[in-house]
């Protein structure tokens, strides 16, 4: 019995001594935070990439849901979540308050969200042999005829909406449009739950060629893949999102939504170790056409983020190389 | 990227399972929809009826149903006014949603479970062959099977009841297995030498006598479809589910703790009944 724990007494002293000396030399990793939706991971992948060839920084990731990422970047547990809709959250603003969090640069212009019908419900599709169910259908005023082409199987006299999955900033505001455009006694307001689900109902539908109506976002690889019509809003107008985000509010009034910034979210630490990686990023400009379609090859032919983020990186040296100073590009150049 | 393992001998099926996938949606989704429709149509209307009933109706029906199963005044009073709690924190008409979910796919269970625990109980070779099916059920993670049936039956509350189904159906057939492997062989031979015919032996000997373990079962089977009520919230399907996945993506965490505890008080509710139905009076 002595001598059983003597044994493994002496092979945890050794086992001990040999993490110790093999974590000694190597500099602690930047963690970036694992977020799962398609342009998220892509972006990371892009960032860790020139990080660690162009600057030669060790990075790593951790996975996590969007809000406890959230949490963590504030506690410097992760150091970058290379896409942040900064806003949009209550912990982030939370931190970013408390000067925990910093949001750097303006990665993704023309980032668009909004209510939006596959194209071939307006136009039909001759090659699939699908009628146009609907060629009038324009803006968010016209549903208020086509309710029936929308129907909802549990509850048939009404049309479905498909929201955002409950939680998201997105959900509050759609429902409170659905009351702004007179829409909520015809269409029921159904939240998806989560967005592998809302993905999932939308590609069924389109595969199938039936009538949909979702809401949702670009950059992503649905965008890409799918001819989408967005319906026509009211212009943009502080005063009536103000009502929009505002669950409470009893008479909320129509506007197209705030226009994103996507942004790279920083935690306090890293913003003052890293200063050339904080102008790096606070040169990021992803052009959307260009995400979008390289999204929709990612998802088409199923390729992992890094093998995704290195085509990215080979096919548009101009986009990247305006980021970043001369001899960091031609380090990731070789890297290539 | 990965070391170790070698790279000729790397196989992935990925891609075959993508194909099929898509084409069970092209050629059977619409008619899979209309199946699944009929379904809805249950659950919507069994919906309807409990928010038909007024609330302390209801209240008083559980409380007459505790009472029959335990005969204890005590008990009922206690067990009602869990669920008044429940309306007390604004959660009741999503308290009736969960309900008539967790009862519809626990009636689906019943109706499929105990068929299959006499199958499994009387056939070896059944035995052998699902004993494994069961194990994959239990274990494999639900988005796995449920983004696929999604796609096929539409999202909501049908997609719900499949994966609570999966999940919940084999500790009712395990214990329903257990309970008619347990009856001694000696009576249902006496049955027989009295000219007890198969399905008599089965009806009026194996069951009864097996009754407690397949109530045993019913109970594990209802917990755990009670639990899988997040996971349903996350396909669309309304309910207490619905609250504490709102609770969790905002971090509002009372929210969450809420209906947390609501699913919690349900779970309380079913079990004691179901429990004191299971106990020999």
């Amino acid at each position: 019995m002595k001598r059983l724990t003597q044994l493994i007494g002496g092979a945890l002293l050794a086992l001990g001594l040999a993490s110790q000396s093999l974590a000694a030399p190597a500099a602690a990793p930047i963690h970036f935070g694992d977020i799962t939706w398609e342009s998220g991971s892509l972006t990371t992948q892009l960032l860790r990439f020139i990080v660690e060839k162009g600057y030669g920084y060790p990075t790593d990731t951790l996975p996590g849901s969007t809000v406890s990422m959230e949490v963590a970047l504030a506690r410097n547990d992760i150091q970058v979540i290379a896409e942040e809709w900064a806003g949009r959250s209550p912990a982030w603003t939370r931190a970013e308050q408390a000067g925990q969090v910093f949001s750097i640069g303006d990665t993704v212009k023309g980032a668009d969200e909004g209510w939006y019908v596959p194209a071939y419900v307006i136009k039909g599709d001759e090659q699939r042999g699908l009628k146009a169910l609907a060629p009038d259908l324009r803006s968010v005023q016209d549903l208020k005829r086509h309710a029936p082409l929308f129907k909802d199987p549990e509850s048939p006299d009404k049309g479905r909406f498909l929201n955002s999955p409950s939680g998201w900033t997105s959900e509050t505001v759609n429902s409170q449009k659905l009351k702004a455009y007179g829409l909520d006694g015809q269409y029921v307001n159904f939240r998806s739950g989560s967005g592998a689900a809302l993905d999932a109902e939308i590609t069924s539908a389109i595969r199938r060629g039936k009538p949909v109506l979702f809401y949702y976002w670009s950059p992503t690889p649905l965008m890409g893949r799918y001819e989408l019509v967005r319906l026509e809003e009211p212009p943009f107008d502080a005063q009536a999102w103000a009502t929009l985000t505002d669950p409470s509010n009893p008479e909320p009034k129509g506007t197209r939504s705030l226009p994103a910034r996507l942004s790279i979210g920083v935690s306090a630490p890293f913003r003052e170790q890293y200063p050339e990686l904080v102008a790096f990023f606070a040169k990021v400009d992803l052009p959307i056409a260009t995400l979008n379609s390289a999204l929709a090859t990612m998802s088409e032919q199923r390729q992992a983020p890094d093998a995704a983020a290195q085509a990215f990186l080979k096919a548009n040296p101009s986009i990247w190389k305006a980021w970043l100073p001369a001899e960091v590009a031609t380090r990731v150049e070789s890297a290539l | 990227m990965s070391t170790g393992f070698p790279e000729a001998l790397h196989v992935s099926f990925a891609d075959s399972v993508n194909r099929f996938v898509d084409w069970l949606v092209l050629a059977y989704g619409d008619q899979l929809r209309a199946v699944s429709d009929g379904l809805l149509q249950l659950l919507v209307g069994l919906e309807n009826l409990l928010r038909a009933t007024p609330w302390w109706l209801l209240l008083a029906l559980v409380a007459l149903l505790t009472w029959h199963a335990t005969r204890s005044v005590r008990r009922a009073l206690l067990l009602s006014g869990l669920l008044f709690l429940i309306g007390v924190v604004g959660l009741w008409d999503k308290l009736l949603q969960t309900c008539a979910l967790v009862l519809v796919s626990t009636g689906l269970c019943l109706l499929i479970g105990i068929p299959f625990g006499i199958l499994l109980a009387s056939r070896p070779l059944a035995r052998r062959l699902l004993m494994p099916v069961l194990d994959v059920m239990q274990t494999l993670p639900s988005f796995v099977y449920l983004i696929p049936v999604l796609m096929l039956f539409g999202l909501g509350k049908v997609p719900a009841i499949f994966a609570t189904l999966v999940y919940a159906l084999p500790p009712l057939v395990r214990l329903t297995e257990l309970g008619l492997s347990q009856v001694d062989p000696s009576l249902t031979q006496a049955a027989q030498g009295l000219g007890a015919n198969r399905w008599q032996r089965l009806r009026r000997v194996a069951l009864p006598l097996a009754l407690p373990s397949i109530l045993a079962g019913l109970n594990q089977s209802v917990m755990m479809a009670l639990s899988m009520v997040v996971v349903a919230s996350m396909i669309g399907a309304r309910g207490l589910g619905e609250d504490v996945l709102a609770g969790i993506q905002t971090l509002n965490v009372g929210k969450g703790v809420e209906a947390g505890l609501a699913i919690v008080a349900l779970a309380i509710v079913i079990d004691r009944i179901t429990q004191a139905y299971g106990k020999p009076r």
